[in-house]
């Protein structure tokens, strides 16, 4: 047998094939409405992929990723319209301060788990949009803040949809590789560990406490990110976007598509973004709709979209194993007795 | 530094314990439920939502519903009978959707479906009610009653009187009845509960129905403070939520003490810091306590038990 055949390489064919086939949308799609979702989509699923190295891999709950959201999203608006920075610094620098006040979170929460762990991120989330919303001077409250540039390259500007496109295609494959290289190296085993089991992990030799701030600074890195990602591409930011609803939209995403894949994570996001626009004609139910398809969905799909393909493909696919990369329960923590 | 205003702090404390109660009722509901089934129920903020506009649509002379307006007014303790015999099948139905279904798959699958129907209780009220506000009477014609120099909402008082008494009958329910034992048994150990006989199912069921009442009771006492809205159990479930951290997760003393302690806090903080971020005091102690004590004021199982 030749390398081509090997699972692997098909995997990687298979990914390859997908890259060009969403690469080619903006080709085909010509409506502004429906390329402004698919940026919004990828966006999300960058916030997502990111909750899901923390909740997914690690086992950590988090309800704070609208927070870092915002936290990108506002230092990369103030960045450019208040000081002129370029785009491209103030991404970076929206990601590094995510990460840095990941970092800051990360400490009084390390004694924490579960429900608990849930709820001091959820004071903090609450916290950050309160300070969005009060702290005029830099946020400019409610009112929000305008006039946000596009990125450019020379002189191309990303400054439509269809082209703006790449900019978040580019971003999101690039998190998807750093998530996927986490996940099949060492570092990514140590995470798993932890979340199956803490204290065994630690009994082993993982560093429990060295690996949990890394997933907390890489999830609020994503997720700055992303806010940044979408503050170039509304070019309007208003706290109400970073509530936390917008947190539990996140792991309702995370979950739906499959916890620990980062495939489900991206599927997740794109399916939940499209869902309420393909519900839009039912008006003022569609978001009674949403809520009631989202319980559905987690009675009926144990392991999410991606577990679902997964069975899918077993059922349908010759040759393909039964089961081959599904064994993640959705479910990290406790089971009730 | 101002005088220090015995008549302004007085009636500071009395709303603060009032607001306090309904944290503290809503907070019983959240641990009731955790105890029992390990899990935090992220809709209890419907169940004090919802059975506040069944109430409105009985209690006020016109209301629109489906964008029909109807008069359906009836006498105020038809209402109450009314809207407890409705959540009680609300309570039942929650259990039977949201949480039976996924009892065997660990907590976050149930998290997200408590989510689901939080989501769709609050867009259905919409639906069914529309998105103006609706404002339902108190138990009292008068909005405040001047006493000496205090001037104070009776409301408030109905609220401090109706939470303690409820406490005192959940007290004799738990300690003094054969169905609060096998409530404390199956939240202390479900397999052990279920080996000496109890039947864990329907006890789990009762609980979440009791739950649901509470959630009522503390709607229909605290609406007419605030207005009928779709978004009013939202906040007023993450404070009860961080109340029953601060108490102490799963402990019952915990969820009261928290509540009355979050509620007094936040009204003091909101006159004398800032009214801007009242909203925020309560998630600022919380994160100090889990800080300082994770396990909470009277928490005795550590943080990492989730």
């Amino acid at each position: 047998m030749t390398a081509a055949n090997s699972p692997r390489a098909r995997g990687a064919l298979a990914v390859a094939l997908l890259v060009v086939v969403v690469a080619l949308v903006p080709a085909f799609v010509h409506s502004d409405y429906v390329l402004n979702l698919c940026g919004v989509a990828g966006i999300y699923a960058i916030a997502v992929m990111g909750l899901g190295i923390l909740l997914g891999f690690t086992g950590q709950m988090s309800l704070a990723q609208a927070a870092f959201f915002g936290i990108g999203a506002y230092t990369s608006g103030w960045f450019t319209v208040n000081l002129g920075w370029p785009v491209w610094p103030a991404m970076g620098l929206a990601v590094v301060l995510s990460a840095l006040v990941g970092l800051a979170v990360v400490y009084p929460c390390l004694r924490l788990s579960g429900h608990y762990l849930a709820l001091a991120t959820i004071g903090f989330g609450i916290i950050t949009q309160l300070v969005l919303i009060n702290w005029k001077s830099v946020t400019n409250g409610s009112d929000g803040m305008t006039g946000i540039p596009a990125p450019q390259i020379g002189s191309f500007a990303f400054d439509t949809y269809g082209r703006y496109y790449y900019v978040v295609l580019v971003a999101l494959l690039v998190c998807a590789y750093i998530a996927w290289r986490i996940k099949t190296t060492r570092v990514g085993r140590a995470l798993e560990a932890i979340r199956e089991n803490e204290i065994a992990a630690r009994a082993t030799g993982i560093d429990a406490t060295r690996y949990k701030i890394i997933a907390f600074v890489l999830a609020g890195a994503y997720a700055g990110l992303a806010g940044s990602l979408l503050a170039h591409d509304t070019k309007f930011l208003s706290p109400d976007s970073y509530s936390f609803d917008q947190s539990v939209v996140f792991l309702v995403m995370l979950v739906v598509g499959g916890s620990s894949s980062i495939g489900g994570a991206i599927l997740g996001a794109v399916l939940l973004t499209f869902l309420p626009e393909v519900l839009r004609p039912l008006k003022t139910s569609y978001i009674m709709v949403y809520g009631a398809a989202v319980v559905v969905m987690v009675i009926f799909m144990p392991r999410g979209l991606a577990g679902l393909l997964t069975v899918l493909r077993a059922r349908f696919v010759r040759g393909a194993p039964p089961g081959s990369g599904v064994a993640i329960p959705v479910a990290p923590g406790v089971e009730p007795a | 530094m101002p005088q220090f205003d015995l008549v302004a702090n007085t009636q500071l404390l009395v709303s603060g314990l009032a607001i306090g109660s309904i944290y503290a009722l809503v907070a019983l509901g959240f641990v009731l439920i955790y105890n029992a089934v390990g899990v935090v129920n992220f809709a209890q903020g419907e169940f004090v939502m919802f059975p506040s506009y069944v109430a409105a649509t009985f209690l006020l002379p016109a209301v629109t519903v489906f964008g029909a307006v109807v008069h359906w007014q009836l006498p105020l303790v038809a209402v109450y009978l009314l809207v407890i015999v409705v959540m009680v099948g609300f309570g039942l139905l929650f259990n039977r959707i949201a949480y039976y279904p996924l009892r065997d798959r660990g907590w976050l699958p149930v998290v997200i479906s408590t989510i689901g129907v939080s989501i769709f209780l609050r867009n259905a009220a919409q639906l069914v009610w529309g998105s103006q506000p609706l404002v339902i009477p108190g138990l009292f014609p008068v909005d405040t009653v001047t006493v000496g120099p205090l001037h104070i909402r009776p409301q408030d008082l109905a609220i401090i009187g109706v939470t303690s008494l409820l406490i005192a009958f959940q007290y004799v329910l738990f300690e003094r009845t054969t169905l609060g034992k096998q409530m404390r048994a199956t939240a202390q150990d479900r397999a052990t509960a279920r080996l000496i006989g109890v039947r864990v199912g329907r006890i789990v069921a009762i609980t979440f129905v009791y739950s649901a009442l509470l959630g009522t009771i503390s709607g229909l006492l605290v609406a007419p403070l605030f207005t009928v809205t779709k978004e009013m159990g939202a906040l007023i479930a993450l404070k009860a939520f961080a109340a029953s951290i601060v108490g102490g997760f799963g402990s019952i003393p915990g969820a009261i003490v928290g509540g009355l302690a979050i509620g007094v806090v936040e009204t003091f903080g909101g006159f004398y810091i800032s009214s801007a971020y009242t909203d925020a005091i309560a998630f600022v102690i919380l994160i100090a306590v889990l800080l300082v004590k994770p396990s909470g004021l009277f928490g005795e199982r550590v943080a990492e038990k989730a």
